[in-house]
């Protein structure tokens, strides 16, 4: 019936030789038998999460990357001075952190996925537009404080490349401002996120520097207290960098954005907590890189930049300065740009204003103005002259430490609200974490400030 | 007419003199266009909260701000029957997500009007400026009731975040269901993933499908994932083919299973077939439900018995014409054009188009789209070794194929 070497098209289909038509991939394996309707069949048209080795890949690459964009200007500059200052002291307070943090960036998740909204959402639906508003101010002052920093350290590091900060931080903030609104940055981000990573020269850093692994031990399990405002200081600081509040609001949305059901949201934990892992392991190496380079010569005090790009000397050597400062910048660009959105869409969403890049201006008054106005109070406030850099870096720091346990009682409010996580409440292991989490960060909040309020008064309760 | 906010803060006292502070108000979300208010709630002196009927109020004096009922003692406490179905303006609709029909956007009601009708008050609009706010945060100094900010009640539509919720019975007005498929998507794209499927548990079940189809496939996936058994069977037969065998191909196996097993037969075994293929072959993207008929019927008979299959499946514009219909063996295509206008005598194989393209089931699906696509018709036929018909690709699968992924659930499907 069929004859070979018939044209399709140009004869009757039912003459054609069908086999000898396309060049078609005749084996293909794979699939699932399923016993279906009383037989069993071999299904490949199943779309499959990967599994196994493919898995952790898939865990771990997202992880990595967000582990090295996540350490910003404010982070490198907090972890280094801790670093400096203290040598391997404070270790202990990031090896405690680091369950602080995954148990609280798990929650975040969870409340992203058992809620499909955003976190000032939430508090707009539960508490009322009384409470969203002070959310709302909170979260604006944290993340206004953190976009300073930024363009701060954007300015830091085009000075290490011998560009002036008063050109580069204007044209930094022009360019930030047109990609996002006028549409390339996703494929800048690419390039940008390729930048940061080159901080993955900590750790190594961190071996090649022979950091007297004896002290990093004692560092890291034994807490010692020191009568030091600095200390303490500093102790807030990392809080507030590690704990950061526009992070747990980040890991919310996030997990809304990817569309991650309640049901599904099991494997998402370990996702959870690898990255908070991930990023607390980086935030230590810097921390021993520094210490191991600048503390043991008794550099005790990071005043610029470049006295921080000295740590990834036992690496590159001479490069340090560049190298450092390319980072610096990829990680400045990337979350000037990233958290003006991020703050802008937030807000947007509750008061249930038009958002979206998208928009025409008419539209999205209220979504461009305040991500407009974020890139100008943060590239402004970069550009007053001798502002002492590192300074104003740790204490944008201490500032989001001190606004941390805010929000995180907004957080522990929602996640035990049974009517809207339903199974996905929190557990009373979480809760015995997560108040012990809210509760040292608390106390160390009060004693830095009543310490600091104290010494305005002219008593020295920490002595010298 | 009141603002909620106001209302919120009048004195609530009783014909023997006691008094109270009102805290929430209770609203039947029935079918009616304007909700009527059905009960108040307070504060009674233990400070428990308290419900009354509304039908217990004597008098609401709006100048001197005060609300008179018979009497604070008869009140319930809160755990009654009728609670549960019952909505609370402050805690439920006040700052929640609406849909503000109008503009097509999502927005929050900020305050609430109400507005007197007879002895009743109704819900009459959604005010979502910023003034409402100011009046709020000012208890009601300042911040104007601007008519411009207000949206009639009977354009927003009010969705609580929770699917459960509906299926307890609550009612809704739903205008939002007058909207074509395509606007109902966008609209629930503005939405949390749980208030998006509360709105297709709501919709009449064709509604539901052609709005669920025009879903990005991991909206689509959560969204449905959230509805009840029962419902999801029905969408699941309703849907079209291809895009339920895409849907069920994410779903974890045990649910595929159980609901392959509980489809009707017909559409099982469609789905069944499509499942067998890749994602990337021209089998992974075709559909299988396809209207056809023997060659050699005449044109008359033909009408007469594709009458019913011509009622069911999306894609309609081409009849295929086969031997039998046992073997399926493909001889040529004719148009619904041709199917009307043709003579009634003439044969199905005398009018029909023999000079088909067609597609293999294991080839690559771009290179397939893109031949579609090419050939500028509504779909080219999928044909099996035997020269058997399986299917159709559509121009809008090979469309969503080959675009790119921000432009495909934007595409419309106009052919299936």
């Amino acid at each position: 019936m069929k004859k070979k070497g018939t044209v399709e098209g140009l004869e009757p289909v039912e003459r054609l030789d069908v086999k000898a038509l396309p060049s078609a991939p005749r084996s293909i394996g794979g699939g699932l038998r399923v016993n279906i309707r009383g037989r069993s069949v071999q299904l490949r048209g199943l779309h499959r999460s990967p599994t196994g080795l493919l898995r952790w890949l898939a865990i771990l690459g997202p992880g990595l990357i967000a582990t090295s964009a996540g350490n910003d200007a404010g982070g490198i500059a907090t972890y280094s001075q801790a670093g400096a200052k203290f040598g391997y002291d404070l270790i202990w307070v990031m090896v405690i952190l680091t369950l602080s943090f995954a148990v609280v960036q798990e929650m975040c998740a969870r409340l992203g996925a058992a809620t499909g909204r955003g976190l000032l959402d939430l508090i707009r639906e539960r508490f009322g537009i009384g409470w969203a508003l002070f959310a709302v101010v909170i979260i604006l002052i944290a993340n206004a404080g953190v976009t300073v920093s930024e363009f701060v350290g954007i300015g830091a590091a085009m000075e290490l490349m011998g560009v002036s900060k008063y050109i580069a931080i204007p044209v930094g903030a022009v360019l930030i401002w047109y990609l996002v609104i006028f549409g390339s940055y996703s494929k800048v981000e690419k390039i940008l996120l390729l930048m940061t990573l080159v901080f993955f020269a900590y750790p190594v850093a961190a071996f090649m520097a022979h950091p007297n692994w004896g002290e990093v031990a004692h560092g890291a399990f034994i807490p010692t207290f020191r009568a030091d405002p600095a200390y303490l200081f500093l102790i807030v600081g990392l809080l507030g960098t590690t704990l950061t509040p526009y992070i747990q609001i980040f890991q919310q949305s996030s997990l809304v954005e990817k569309g991650v059901a309640r049901r599904h949201y099991g494997p998402e934990r370990i996702d959870a907590y690898v990255g908070a892992v991930f990023s607390n392991l980086m935030s230590i190496s810097m921390i021993i890189a520094t210490a191991a380079t600048l503390y043991v010569v008794g550099k005790r005090d990071i005043e610029s930049a470049a006295d921080a790009a000295r740590a990834l000397e036992p690496v590159v050597g001479n490069a340090a300065t560049l190298l450092f400062g390319v980072g610096l910048l990829g990680a400045t660009l990337l979350a000037g740009a990233v958290l003006p959105l991020a703050t802008a869409y937030a807000v947007s969403e509750a008061f249930g204003v038009p958002k979206g890049v998208n928009l025409d201006f008419r539209r999205g008054k209220v979504f461009f103005s305040l991500f407009t106005a974020l890139i100008v109070i943060g590239a402004g406030l970069a550009l007053i002259p001798n502002v002492p850099v590192m300074q104003l870096l740790v204490g944008v720091q201490v500032l989001n430490g001190v606004l941390l346990p805010i929000i995180l009682v907004f957080i522990l409010l929602l996640i035990n609200d049974k009517r809207l996580t339903g199974d996905l409440k929190n557990t009373r292991r979480n809760n015995v974490l997560a108040f012990g989490t809210l509760i040292l960060i608390t106390t160390a909040v009060v004693v830095m400030l009543g310490g600091q309020l104290l010494e305005l008064l002219g008593v020295h309760v920490f002595g010298a | 007419m009141v603002m909620f906010s106001q209302l919120r803060r009048f004195d609530l006292s009783d014909e023997q003199g006691a008094r109270s502070n009102l805290t929430d108000l209770g609203i039947a979300l029935l079918d009616a266009d304007y909700p009527p208010v059905t009960r108040l709630f307070f504060l009674n002196a233990q400070n428990k909260k308290r419900s009354l009927p509304w039908n217990q109020v004597r008098e609401v004096d709006l100048k001197a701000r005060r609300i008179r009922v018979r009497d604070l003692e008869q009140a319930q406490s809160e755990s009654t029957d009728s609670m549960a179905k019952e909505v609370l303006l402050g805690d439920d609709v006040l700052d929640a997500l609406v849909l503000d029909l109008q503009n097509r956007r999502a927005t929050r009601a900020n305050d609430l009007w109400l507005e007197q009708e007879k002895d009743q008050f109704v819900l009459r609009a959604a005010d979502t400026s910023f003034g409402a706010i100011l009046r709020r945060l000012t208890r009601g100094r300042y911040g104007r009731v601007a008519k411009s900010a207000l949206y009639d009640w009977k354009y927003v539509e009010f969705l609580r975040g929770d699917p459960d919720a509906v299926r307890n019975g609550e009612g809704y007005h739903l205008r939002v269901a007058r909207l074509p498929p395509g606007e109902i998507a966008r609209l629930t794209d503005l939405l949390p993933y749980l208030h998006a499927s509360e709105l297709i548990t709501l919709l009449p079940d064709d509604k539901a499908v052609d709005t669920l189809e025009a879903l990005s496939p991991e909206r689509q996936l959560q969204v449905f994932e959230e509805l009840e058994e029962e419902q999801a069977i029905t969408l699941l037969t309703l849907m079209a083919p291809d895009i339920a065998a895409d849907l069920l191909g994410r779903l974890p196996t045990k649910v595929m299973r159980r609901y392959l097993n509980q489809l009707p037969e017909t559409q099982g075994e469609r789905l069944i077939e499509l499942l067998r293929y890749p994602e990337d072959t021209v089998g992974g993207i075709m559909t299988n439900d396809v209207v056809c008929a023997r060659a050699s019927l005449t044109v008359a008979k033909a009408r007469e018995k594709l009458r019913e299959p011509l009622k069911k499946p999306d894609f309609v514009y081409s009849i295929y014409i086969v031997n039998n219909e046992k073997s399926r063996q493909l001889r040529g295509m004719i148009s619904l054009r041709d199917l009307i206008t043709a003579d009634d005598e003439l044969r199905m194989e005398e009018i029909m188009d023999p000079y088909l393209t067609t597609l293999n089931p294991l080839s690559p699906a771009s290179e397939a789209a893109y031949k579609v696509i090419d050939s500028h018709v509504a779909a080219l036929p999928v044909v099996g070794d035997e020269g058997q018909l399986l299917g159709i690709v559509t121009v809008d699968a090979a469309i969503a194929q080959v675009a790119p992924a921000i432009w495909r659930t934007q595409a419309p499907r106009i052919f299936s």
